[in-house]
């Protein structure tokens, strides 16, 4: 009996052999074993064991899915051929077009299956064992990148260096490989340097945006520009397609001349250059916007020097971690407006008041710092008595306080 | 070291030992906040009055030094009055003697001529004889002699009483005679006052030193045992060119004494201390003045206090065999007597006036 099964596993390579001519590549997962209601996922290919038994015997049912984009799944039965030879080796032949799966099992119980499965025509871009099986299993799709591409200012003048950004996500349902970069050259701008290009090949499903290159460019010509946008070129997992997705394009507009920004000026003043210790001082910050263009997001940080207190300030002064600082998010075109904040002098010496300043002027973010100049605490009326150890006051307090008890009871002595 | 009792009995007294008090001091003003008093001996001062407010007013007698006699306020200068207020208190201010321990030596200070003073001091000095051992001396400060008859008879009363008392002698002072020391009343007191205290310190200094050469109490008790029982003290003192010989004859010319007295003449024993720089104290000059002095009365116990750096100062206490001065007040002090009965029989004229009167005592007029 032996030489009969020796022909029909020949018969059969045989026919696996045929089947297989003009095919260009299989591929053969051996001996995995599949548990019980398990399954090994190949692309959106599901094989499973979804039981073990059937009649009472050990017979495992073996079937083969198709994960859906949509999240379901179809049985492939209809595709699918059993044959079971007489030493109980199960065949399982799934065909559809050029894809074919040919499944033989080497080993089963009542709680696995242990099988080689052999691919021809697919292109195994994905695989997995599942546990759970064919529910627990995901759909791999197609990737989708999302790209931007972001400038660090809109309005430039001639010369100037713009700064591009780009950034991309993947929005699609599979992973996005071999993923290259256009940064995409816009005619008007000359390339200046890369800042950063080793951005990831591969990006997974969602996530947010990941910075994919960086470089600088200066602008060339004047007028009105929409940078060409940057394009990601890229595959699937599975599917052999390329993808290519291009960014926005953001405009610039490049002035021949300096472009018309906003300038804030500030202005620093103590009502008093000198004060007495204990004494307070208040100072007007004075601030201005001469142009007729609006600056943003502005910030006031008045510096209080280290031996003075802040007593209080102007209402738009708030208290961030104990230090005073103004907050303004635009000042309109030819505004004007005073904040006062009031200090104490805490300790003798020279002092200024330094008042940070930070806002947009609309093209750069500006920095600056103004001083109130110099002011003098000196000693307070009554300070030079604080500044002696204290038995310099100990001891003539004593010294009183012992003349007055002894003046007292002497002349309580000689009074009747 | 003696134990020295000083009693001052009545404004005067109390006044006399405020001084002695203060002078004690060193005799500033606020010398008692600062100073110790400077004493030669262990010397308790006591106050004794009637009247508060004079206890009140001493300033450098400690307060528990002053004993009121209580519910009198003065007693107008009435003797009788006083004689029996002391009678229901001597016990009290005895026991209050007894409490400050032994004593060599006691003076008791008052005016011969006011309420208090002079009639507590003899029956006091009674007392104190009947009880202790030690010598007991009065200090007497006679009248001005206008202030009038009633201090007068006051004064010739006590000094007689004072006599008839076991006391070792009485030292006396005069305000008449003293009276130009000072211009108004006040500064007269003060003055004298002053010049009392001044003496008994040095006094107390010549009976308390334990250098050579210098009297002691047995001496004092000699000198005051003679005569008639009176006695004064004279006190001078000289600048860096002063003879001693001046100094010692000041100490007893009517500048320096106490009491209106020709010591010479009516001088029984005296004692004679000088203190000063040994510079000034030429033996040979003291010898011829003090034998000069006792050519002409009996006794003279001299003592030298060596001051290094000090001007020289003399005290002379002298017993008195005769004093012309006592004399004249007696004879005023008679007159005075009479004035005062004679006062007396015109009182008792008003006093039937007030009967004729009193005859319509309780009527109405009738209309
Ligand atoms: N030297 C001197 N004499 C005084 C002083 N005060 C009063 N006298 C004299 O003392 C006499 C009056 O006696 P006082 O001591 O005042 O009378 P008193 O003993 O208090 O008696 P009453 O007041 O009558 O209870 C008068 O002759 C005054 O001149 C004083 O401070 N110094
Ligand atoms: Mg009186």
């Amino acid at each position: 009996m032996k030489s009969n099964r020796i022909i029909i596993h020949t018969l059969l390579f045989l026919f696996f052999v045929i089947l297989s001519i003009g095919i260009t590549s299989a591929d053969i997962i051996y001996s995995e074993r599949i548990d019980k209601s398990d399954g090994y996922q190949i692309n959106n290919y599901v094989i499973q064991v979804t039981n073990t038994l059937y009649g009472g015997e050990v017979d495992p049912t073996i079937e083969i899915f198709q994960l859906e984009s949509d999240g379901s799944y179809t049985n492939l039965k209809d595709y699918v051929t059993r044959t079971k030879d007489m030493d109980n080796t199960i065949y399982l032949l799934f065909s559809r077009g050029s894809e074919k799966i040919s499944i033989e099992t080497l080993n089963y119980t009542t709680s696995y299956v242990i099988m080689d499965i052999t691919t021809t025509g697919i292109t195994i871009e994905y695989e997995t064992a599942v546990d759970g099986g064919v529910s627990n299993a995901n759909y791999i799709g197609e990737p989708s990148l999302t790209l931007t591409k972001e400038v660090d200012k809109t309005n430039v003048k001639i010369g100037d260096i713009i700064r591009v950004t780009i950034k991309a996500k993947n929005d699609g349902n599979g992973i996005a490989k071999r993923i290259s970069i256009d940064p995409g050259i816009t005619p008007g701008f000359t390339f200046k340097s890369n800042i950063y290009t080793t951005y990831p090949t591969e990006l997974s499903i969602g996530g947010s945006f990941t910075q994919m290159f960086i470089y600088e460019i200066q602008a060339a010509s004047n007028g009105t520009f929409s940078l060409n946008p940057a394009t990601a070129t890229y595959s699937s997992s599975v599917f052999d397609d390329d993808y290519s997705s291009p960014s926005n394009s953001p405009t610039v507009t490049v002035a021949s001349e300096a472009v018309e920004t906003s300038v804030i000026d500030l202005e620093v003043t103590a009502d008093k250059t000198k004060l007495k210790r204990g004494e307070e001082i208040t100072f007007t910050i004075h601030v201005q916007n001469p142009k007729d263009v609006p600056a943003s997001t502005i910030r006031i940080d008045p510096i209080i020097p280290g031996n003075m207190t802040y007593v209080s300030g102007s209402e738009d002064i708030d208290i961030i971690s104990e230090k005073p600082v103004i907050q303004e998010s635009v000042y309109g075109a030819r505004y004007e407006k005073d904040y006062t904040i009031t200090l104490q002098a805490d300790e003798i010496g020279s002092n200024e008041l330094i008042v940070k300043l930070t806002y947009n002027n609309g093209v750069d973010e500006i920095r600056e710092e103004v001083s109130s100049g110099m002011f003098y605490v000196e000693e307070g009326e009554y300070d030079y008595l604080a500044e002696y150890p204290l038995y310099i006051y100990v001891a003539p307090v004593l010294i009183i306080v012992a003349i007055a008890g002894w003046l007292y009871w002497r002349r309580s002595q000689f009074r009747m | 070291m003696l134990n020295v009792l000083i009693i001052g009995v009545g404004q005067c007294g109390n006044r006399i030992l405020d001084s002695i008090n203060k002078e004690a001091f060193g005799g500033g003003k606020f010398s008692k906040y600062y100073s110790r008093q400077k004493f030669p001996s262990r010397v308790e001062t006591i106050a004794i009055n009637t009247a508060i407010n004079d206890l009140k007013e001493m300033r450098y007698t400690k307060a528990k030094d002053r004993i009121h006699i209580p519910n009198l306020h003065g007693l107008g200068a009435n003797r009788i009055v006083g004689k029996q207020c002391f009678n229901e208190n001597k016990d009290m201010i005895i026991r209050n003697i007894s409490e400050r321990g032994d004593f060599d030596v006691a003076f008791v200070i008052s005016s011969s001529s006011g309420g208090t003073g002079s009639s507590f001091s003899p029956p006091l000095i009674q007392e104190l004889k009947n009880r202790y051992d030690f010598p007991v001396y009065s200090i007497m400060v006679l009248p001005f002699r206008e202030e009038g008859t009633i201090y007068l008879q006051n004064s010739a009363f006590c000094l007689k009483e004072m006599r008839e008392s076991e006391t070792d002698g009485i030292i006396l002072a005069d305000n008449q005679f003293l009276k130009n020391v000072g211009g108004d009343i006040q500064t007269a007191y003060d003055g004298i006052n002053k010049m009392v205290a001044e003496r008994v310190l040095f006094l107390l200094e010549a009976l308390d030193s334990e250098m050579m050469m210098v009297t002691d109490l047995g001496d004092f008790k000699t000198v005051m045992s003679g005569g008639a029982g009176f006695a004064t003290i004279g006190f001078a003192k000289g600048d860096n060119n002063t003879a001693i010989k001046t100094v010692i004859h000041d100490s007893l010319s009517p500048s320096g004494l106490l009491f209106s007295s020709d010591v010479y003449e009516e001088g029984s024993r005296a004692m004679i201390i000088l203190r000063g720089d040994r510079k000034y104290l030429n033996i040979d000059d003291i010898s011829s003045e003090i034998d000069k002095l006792s050519s002409h009365i009996g006794h003279v116990f001299k003592g030298v206090i060596i001051r290094n750096g000090e001007t020289p100062k003399v005290l002379s206490v002298l017993t008195l065999e005769t004093t012309a001065e006592l004399d004249d007040l007696y004879t005023l002090a008679v007159e005075a007597i009479h004035m005062e009965k004679e006062k007396r029989g015109r009182m008792a004229i008003r006093k039937e006036a007030d009967a004729t009167f009193s005859k319509i005592d309780g009527l109405e007029p009738e209309y």
